[in-house]
């Protein structure tokens, strides 16, 4: 058997991740949550699990720096990674929607100016409908761009609409729903078939167990 | 260091020994199974990549203005010009047969790697007719190719165009849900296909069927055998045997380990007519070599040419030659070093005239250049006043002649 490299989103989805990977005994014994450390082997050393950003795990994936990911939706579609999406383990679920102010409507032929962490989406479900947007890209507190004019509406992952409430926000159109999932390099899928395919059912087995 | 620059990234000299090495035993294999070599122009008419169903798409090419405002792209692709220029030969002659290989830089551009607009390939073409003998004899040059470099652990995933091309054509769907449903099919999206697949107006046996393509993946014959169950015509029965015979051919070539099916194998659909086959090695994410067999290229040509090809990404190669540390360890500079002195000058600069002419390596300098940098060479040769000394790792020895210095550098070139 050849070892394998799980790349790991950093933050909550690692930690439910963990606890799943332990409910298949594969056992991380050095892991715990305060931990610097970004590289951990399992305890026959037959995965090496990398901790990255979630945003480079799809990156890692797709060049063959990891043969498994595990990352939420909105990582992967952000980064349009050529990659095999085999797996929805359906855990930290949430959706990208379009919100803005309360009772917002656009003006006719307005061009609308839309605040967002992830550029592509917004520009991909715009293009979509046909309407003709610009793209102000934002890397945080995104809630505050339509409050003081820098944008007409944001594109933002919802969780429990809390933020958006608060800062008097709404969902005015939802997008696409969120998940964590599992990817893997079509390469490493191809050449260490057997073990990415016996993860995988590990995996699946614990999900529905 | 000497320093040179390929695909705008420096690389030493050794690397590019490695490319040449590389290219050399691709050439070699290519040439071993009868392929003839032959290159195109850089500049290629525009209207030639956009007027044909390729594998490039229009934003991707290099484009450039003669001064008669003409427009010329960069070659970015190799196999419509070959093809071209094949078509053109078999206007005058109807039984048309003919393998051909190539080693040429290709162009393009993309938003994602604004970086890197040249890449090297080499690939092989093999106009004939359409049979799984032909299929089968391609598919094992590449797995012979890719054991000639020294890999170990190598796939080549085989697919088929038409499989997937007839259930889609049942489904009747718009042109946008087929484009984002041969994106979910390409990263084996099962999850979000279920739910995309949900809304649709498709017979539930269909969708059942194009839901399963995805999973239809790994040893030929399980593969093959799933693959029966989900057979709605003729066409794709037909396609399927296809498949199976193929097989039956790598099976006895005795290379069937390297070699899996992929039915979710559905790029560039629009162009292969039939087997589509790409090729994987350890610590790359992406293939080092894609191919098919292309019969309408020639029909777009008006020429009747069944073809069947592939291409092999070198740059890609030898990121993962030099990844798994496969290139042998760099020989030294030159095969040999004189040193001679003012009076032993003729004597030196005729041993070296005789040893280069035998294909010996030779750096000759007047004087030990102690203070320079040392030469790494196999041996080295001294003319010194009073003796001749002929030195390597293993043996120091006097020698009067230079004719004498032939038979000690073969003698002692084994091991080097």
């Amino acid at each position: 058997m050849q070892p394998i490299t799980l790349a790991l989103a950093k933050g909550r989805p690692a930690k439910s991740t963990i606890a799943l990977l332990e409910k298949t005994d594969v056992q991380f014994n050095d892991f715990h949550e305060d931990s610097r450390k970004l590289v951990f082997y399992n305890s026959d050393r037959s995965i090496k699990l990398l901790f990255v950003k979630a945003i480079d795990v799809p990156t890692y994936v797709e060049k063959g720096a990891a043969d498994i990911g595990i990352v939420g939706k909105d990582n992967i579609l952000e980064s349009k990674a050529d990659v095999y999406e085999l797996l929805d383990l359906k855990i930290g679920k949430c959706k990208f929607a379009v919100a803005g102010k309360k009772n917002y409507t656009p003006e006719k032929g307005q061009l609308l100016t839309i605040a967002t962490k992830y550029p592509a989406i917004a520009q991909k479900h715009f293009d979509k409908k046909g309407e003709a947007i610009e793209i102000v890209k934002l890397n945080g507190s995104v809630e505050l761009a339509p409050l003081i004019g820098l944008a007409d509406l944001i594109v933002d992952i919802v969780e429990t609409g809390n933020t958006l409430k608060e800062n008097g926000l709404t969902v005015l159109e939802n997008i696409e729903p969120i998940s964590t999932r599992l990817i893997v390099n079509k390469a490493s899928f191809a050449t260490k078939s057997t073990e990415v395919q016996q993860f995988i059912s590990q995996l699946k087995s614990a999900l529905e167990g | 260091m000497q320093r040179y620059t390929l695909n705008g990234r420096n690389k030493h000299v050794e690397d590019f020994q490695v490319r040449d090495n590389l290219i050399a035993t691709l050439k070699n294999r290519f040439t071993t199974y009868g392929y003839k070599q032959v290159r195109t122009k850089a500049f290629e008419n525009y209207e030639m990549y956009s007027n044909i169903t390729g594998t490039v798409k229009k934003d991707d090419m290099i484009k450039v203005i003669d001064t008669t405002g003409k427009i010329l792209v960069l070659r970015p692709d190799v196999t419509i010009p070959i093809t071209r220029m094949m078509a053109a030969v078999n206007q005058a002659n109807n039984t048309f047969w003919q393998r051909l290989f190539y080693v040429m830089d290709v162009f393009r551009q993309s938003q994602e790697m604004p970086n890197q607009k040249e890449s090297t390939q080499a690939g092989v073409e093999f106009f004939g007719e359409n049979t799984p003998e032909e299929d089968a004899e391609i598919i094992m040059l590449a797995i012979h190719t890719l054991k000639d470099l020294g890999f170990k652990n190598f796939k080549i995933e085989i697919g088929h165009a038409g499989f997937f091309k007839e259930l889609i054509q049942q489904a009747e769907l718009s042109e946008q849900d087929l484009g984002q449903l041969q994106a979910l099919i390409q990263s084996k999206n099962i999850a979000d296909m279920e739910l995309f697949l949900e809304g649709m107006a498709i017979e539930e046996e269909l969708k059942k069927a194009i839901q399963s393509i995805p999973l239809l993946y790994g040893d030929p014959l399980q593969v093959i055998q799933q693959a029966e169950k989900i057979i709605r015509s003729a066409h794709m029965q037909h396609v399927l045997q296809n498949l199976i015979d193929v097989f039956a051919l790598i099976k006895d070539y005795g290379v069937e380990d390297y070699v899996a099916i992929n039915l979710g194998l559905i790029n560039n659909m629009n162009y292969y007519t039939g087997i589509i086959f790409q090729g994987f090695v350890d610590r790359i994410g992406q293939p080092v070599l894609m191919g098919g067999r292309y019969d309408h290229l020639g029909k777009q040509l008006d020429s009747v040419m069944p073809a069947i090809g592939f291409a092999f990404e070198v740059d890609l190669l030898i990121q993962a030659i030099l990844e798994q540390r496969l290139a042998k360890a760099p020989k030294a500079l030159v095969d040999t070093v004189i040193y001679y002195t003012k009076e032993k000058q003729r004597e030196a600069l005729t041993a070296a005239f005789e040893l280069r002419n035998k294909g010996y390596q030779v750096l000759s300098f007047r004087n030990d250049p102690s203070n320079r940098n040392p030469i790494s060479s196999n041996s080295i040769i001294r003319f010194e006043k009073e003796q001749n000394l002929f030195s390597n790792e293993q043996i120091k020895q006097t020698f009067s002649k230079a004719d004498e210095l032939v038979t000690l550098l073969q003698a002692h070139k084994e091991g080097f």
